[in-house]
């Protein structure tokens, strides 16, 4: 029952490992009765053939410690015969290290180092760090060439919003074209994740690189229609730019 | 950023004036091609040589105003000193060309003054008031 018990605690990678089972193993197994026993157990290779590895023997010996009829040892642990610190610094080297505390000295050193050098800090208002063409900053509908107002009210951007933070109506214009009476943004609730303007299928909402849209109060940031296209009158160079620069990789 | 050489390098290029206004402002003594000045009197500034700028703080803006703010930047030189266009929008043949006739002029961040943006509907309200109409009486 000893060897039972080895093999249910196994679990399936004894079943696998069944052709690396010692003979001594597959004598016991065979002297089991077949309603008890796996069928897939009795099916052994031959006793007396030779064995020939073929083109699909594998290499790697599988890293199970087999169905030994025992309890397993520390030396059944496969992995063992791996040695990680063979090529390593030896005992000797790293008592010298721990003890005269090389390392503090050494990062000690590093920061005498940076003590030396310019800093780099950038003065904020006057310098800026770089930012991509595709920053989302605070948004802005856009217009044709034209002058005429891209927003179609299709309200694509509303349903794909994940904080539901655009609010869209509309309704047909005098020459029957639909449009929006209310584009709101709360910019509050906002994420800029800039996927109101991956939907929009006529680039009419997009997201500036402006970020210095901060406020006083938070009803400023409740932004309607006229302030989002007073936003994209005042930055459509930048915004036409931006997308020249990266039309190509969309 | 406060080497003694790069102090007195950037003083004898900009001059004694310059170098006081910019101890005022920016805070350090730079020195650098001025690559234009925008509508409000901004001046913008580069230095490319990385042994007397960090690279980073290669451009820099020269704000006109005492109060300055950094919304005073329009949106053509922000992006040029965001680094997100290589040349200033006067050389720019992408930044003009795509600039349109009906560009409105920049405004900074007006928060906290009396020309702040302030929410408004722009629908009409679904709900009306019911307005009494009454018929005067004998007739």
């Amino acid at each position: 029952m000893s060897f039972l018990r080895a093999l249910v605690s196994a679990g399936p990678s004894a079943r696998l490992a069944t052709h690396v089972v010692p003979p001594r193993a597959s004598l016991l197994l065979a002297n089991r009765l077949l309603s008890t026993t796996a069928r897939r157990l009795h099916a052994d290779p031959l006793p007396g053939a030779p064995h020939t590895p073929d083109h699909l023997h594998d290499v790697v010996a599988p890293r199970s410690p087999g169905t030994k009829p025992a309890t397993f040892t520390a030396a059944d642990e496969p992995g063992k015969d791996f040695d990680p610190y063979k090529d390593g610094p030896g005992a000797v080297d790293k008592a010298v290290h721990l003890f005269f505390f090389t390392e503090i000295l050494r990062g000690m050193w590093i920061v005498l180092e940076q003590f030396f050098r310019p800093p780099y800090t950038i003065m904020y208002p006057f310098e800026k760090g770089p930012l991509s063409p595709r920053f989302r900053g605070e948004h802005a509908l856009r217009r044709y060439p034209s002058g005429e107002e891209r927003c179609i009210a299709c309200k694509l951007c509303e349903a794909i919003c994940p904080a539901q933070a655009i609010t869209i109506e509309s309704e047909a214009r005098m020459d029957g074209s639909r449009r929006t009476t209310r584009y709101d943004i709360d910019m509050t609730k906002c994420i800029y994740c800039g996927f109101c303007q991956e939907a929009c299928p006529v680039d009419a909402i997009v997201e500036t690189q402006n970020q210095e849209f901060s406020t006083e109060t938070r009803e400023e940031l409740l932004y309607n229609k006229e302030k989002l296209l007073a936003n994209g009158d005042r930055a459509e160079a930048e915004i036409a730019a931006n997308l020249h620069a990266d039309h190509v990789y969309r | 950023m406060v080497s003694l050489a790069r102090t007195i390098r950037s003083i004898r290029r900009v001059g004694l004036k310059e170098w006081w206004h910019q101890m005022q402002y920016i805070g350090d003594a730079k020195s650098g091609n001025l690559m234009g000045k925008d509508q409000f009197g901004n001046r913008y500034f580069e230095n490319l040589n990385a042994e007397e700028e960090v690279p980073g703080r290669h451009r820099w803006v020269d704000f006109a105003q005492h109060d300055f703010n950094a919304t005073q930047v329009p949106a053509e030189w922000h992006s040029w000193l965001s680094h997100i266009r290589k040349d200033p929008p006067p050389e720019d043949r992408v930044m003009q060309n795509l600039s349109p006739p009906w560009k409105a002029p920049w405004i900074e961040n007006l928060t906290g003054t009396r020309g702040v943006y302030r929410a408004f509907n722009t629908t009409k309200p679904k709900i009306e008031a019911w307005q009494p109409k009454v018929i005067p009486r004998g007739q």
